[in-house]
């Protein structure tokens, strides 16, 4: 593990590596080199993409993308991690390098609103006409929405008692 | 049970067909749906209430509402029931139907099902168990009985509550009315 | 475009489809020309709820992921908190949750093998494979109370101890299931009728399975010897002794042989866990659930689910309930990246077949 941060730190510049308890890496790279080092990762090994997630932290207006690596053969997993500036978020994507980031950035472009350059497919996955800010955005009001939306519609009582009358 | 009971048959025929062939949509909506496998099969086996799953609305009475509702399913949901033939009964399974259940801050499930399409009965509980669906179904035929099950009739009567409600969650709806729309009664 | 492309929906009302799932199809003819699966009918913003409720009311609401296996995600949300509050779990504890791990490993296939066989038109072994998941059901039922969702896995152990004579009344059971699957291998899994149906179907290559992020069976039926439990032991599976099995083909008819291999293993670890279980307490008292806060941190932890690795990344910004989760579900790159690639090519009546050897559960895509 500490050979690997070596050689990360060697290569990249302003690269950070942090083991996380036992079999975990956290990887912190700058958002210009973050996908070199994940192609240099997928060259010494760990050559599954295993999920990218995305964290909103609203207070210091920026995304975290935490790319999740591991091989096949070592119990050694890695989270290589970005910040990117929260207002109109962009990010190049990881296709060429991972073949199923894709679907991964599709989900963080409908939950988060973040914009992957090169990704030909951003159509909306889970929600349909969604005219809210992205939910997952910390500063979604997600119990607002559900009184403006649902509960303002009248139940069957309420329609009978409004034709009675 | 009044199944053998023949002068009612012969009496009443179509509410005696109507209870006891109720013939249930293949739509697993949510979660609900693990435990009408068990239903169907050989343990508890439904067919006894003359509950089997039929392919398509257009052959089926009994509309299994299983689990939470989200805002994509219920225009599945809507088109399937205005799909299905006369008469024909729904059933809310499980808490979120009712009132939202464990998702009642969810932005993307509705909460209350009974605003959008009529709803004859429901089964409390998450999961309900496999016997709560056949006292459901023996709850139905009572109704069926003395002639309260009527959501369908609550649904064409109102159908400008029901279609409003429905307007008004989608924004527009990509299909026409099932029935005609009485004008300038629906303000919500 | 094909001279007589259609495009055809394929769900989510409709017979051949298992789950709230809508895949629409270009199809010529009988054959698919491309799919594109459209989720999302069950999307109920899972993590976004999470970030609403406190560390202890999540459990509750975890679980409700996935309904045919609730087990693995309870577990990896209670390892989760308990690696970024540092709790430590009692023995006993780690090999009740390792019993009931396979428990509900045994209780999904036996799920999938009653749709995957009734989807080929086999109702015989459907209707026992569903028959014999009830008396599992009923065992869950003893112990958890419910039948379902168990809410069993709780931060620092399980709610609480095996009931009297539990261990009987699953061995009893396991006996009975052992006994049964010569009667599954004439009926079904030795059946040519299968082989004929799934052999050669939905095949992908190890190297795809890797690059676009397979696990469990997909991984385990091109002969790829991956799986958690050994990878990186959890709970009891350390000491437990048993064997990954794969397959060759690559196709439908090995993911399929794989899933049964794995019921067989999955039996032998119920008998060793009942065998070597140890005394002494389920339960490490935890914090006053109403006042719990959990240090500043992030972990990413996994389980081998029925379907394979589930994962989840916690982030927790010290406060009183999670900053940030999200889960790796196993479903999610088959059912949307594996399965769209497979369906190129395929017949419309495979549809379903690959579906299910690919073991794609819908709320879990969703969550």
């Amino acid at each position: 593990m500490d050979k690997l941060v070596g050689l990360l730190k060697g290569i990249f510049k302003d690269t950070d590596g942090e083991s996380l308890g036992k079999n975990r890496l956290r990887v912190t790279a700058p958002r210009g080199s973050v996908l070199a080092v994940l192609d240099y990762l997928k060259a010494s090994g760990f050559y599954q993409l295993k999920s990218i997630s995305c964290v909103d932290w609203m207070d210091e207006n920026e995304f975290e993308l935490v790319y999740h690596v591991a091989s096949m053969e070592s119990p050694l997993h890695l989270m290589v991690k970005t910040r990117i500036a929260r207002d109109n978020a962009t990010f190049p994507t990881a296709i060429p390098i991972f073949k199923n980031a894709g679907i991964f950035e599709r989900e963080i472009h409908e939950l988060f609103g973040v914009e992957f350059e090169g990704n030909p497919d951003l159509a909306p996955l889970f929600l349909e006409n969604w005219k809210e800010i992205p939910p997952f955005r910390k500063d979604f009001n997600m119990r607002e929405y559900v009184k403006e939306t649902y509960d303002s519609i009248p139940s069957f009582e309420e329609y009978q008692w409004q034709k009675e009358n | 049970m009044d199944r053998n009971n023949l002068i009612k048959w012969l009496k009443e025929p179509k509410k005696m067909g109507n209870k006891y062939s109720l013939w249930a949509v293949y739509f697993s909506t949510a979660c609900g749906v693990i435990e009408v496998p068990p239903v169907l099969t050989s343990r508890w086996d439904a067919e006894r209430f003359g509950i089997i799953p039929v392919a398509t609305p257009r052959q089926a009475n009994l509309f299994l509402i299983t689990g939470y509702v989200t805002t994509k399913t219920l225009k599945a949901i809507i088109r399937t029931y205005e799909q299905m033939a006369e008469p024909k009964y729904t059933i809310g399974f499980g808490s979120c139907p009712i009132n939202g259940g464990m998702y009642w801050d969810s932005y993307n499930t509705i909460k209350h099902l009974d605003k959008y399409i009529p709803v004859d009965g429901w089964i409390a509980g998450c999961m309900p168990r496999p016997e709560a669906i056949f006292i459901g179904v023996t709850k139905l035929w009572g109704m069926i009985d003395k002639g309260l099950a009527t959501g369908y009739i609550r649904y064409r009567e109102n159908y400008d509550y029901y279609r409003g409600n429905q307007e008004k969650l989608f924004g527009s709806m990509e299909w026409p009315p099932l029935y005609t729309l009485k004008e300038g009664t629906n303000d919500g | 475009m094909a001279e007589r492309e259609l495009e055809l929906i394929f769900g989510p009302q409709h017979l051949g489809m298992v789950g709230n799932l809508s895949i629409s199809l270009n199809v010529e003819g009988d054959t698919i020309l491309s799919a594109r699966v459209n989720p999302g009918y069950l999307h109920r913003g899972f993590e976004k709820l999470m970030e609403y409720r406190n560390w202890i009311q999540n459990f509750p609401l975890v679980c409700r992921i996935n309904m045919i296996e609730s087990e693995p995600v309870e577990m990896v949300y209670a390892m989760a908190v308990e690696s970024l509050a540092g709790i430590e779990v009692p023995e006993r504890a780690h090999y009740i949750r390792t019993m009931i791990q396979e428990m509900s490993r045994l209780s999904c296939h036996l799920t999938a093998a009653w749709a995957y066989t009734s989807i080929l038109g086999f109702d015989t072994p459907a209707q026992w494979a569903m028959g014999d998941r009830d008396y599992l059901l009923d065992l869950f039922e003893e112990l958890t109370g419910a039948r379902v969702y168990h809410i069993y896995n709780m931060p620092g152990g399980v709610r609480r101890d095996l009931p009297e004579g539990f261990e009987d009344k699953l061995l009893a059971f396991l006996d009975a299931v052992a006994g049964r699957l010569p009667d599954y291998n004439s009926t079904f899994f030795e059946n040519r009728l299968f082989f004929e149906r799934a052999s050669g179907i939905g095949k992908i290559s190890a190297q795809d399975a890797v690059a676009l992020g397979g696990t469990g069976q997909v991984l385990r039926g091109c002969g790829i010897k991956h799986d958690i439990r050994k990878l990186e032991p959890y709970a009891a599976y350390g000491d437990m002794d048993f064997e990954i099995p794969t397959r060759e083909g690559g196709d439908a008819f090995s993911r399929v042989l794989v899933i049964r291999d794995e019921m067989v293993q999955s039996v032998s670890i119920l008998k060793q866990c009942i065998e070597k279980m140890p005394s002494g307490k389920v339960y490490e008292k935890t914090p006053n659930p109403f006042k719990w806060k959990i240090p500043k941190g992030e972990t990413y932890v996994r389980v081998e689910s029925a379907r394979g690795e589930f994962g989840l990344y916690l982030v927790s910004n010290g406060g009183n309930r999670p900053y940030r989760a999200h889960f790796k579900t196993p479903s999610f790159v088959h059912g949307l990246v594996i399965l769209e690639k497979l369906l190129q090519g395929a017949n419309i009546a495979d549809v379903g077949n690959i579906m299910l050897s690919l073991y794609v559960i819908a709320p879990e895509i969703d969550r």
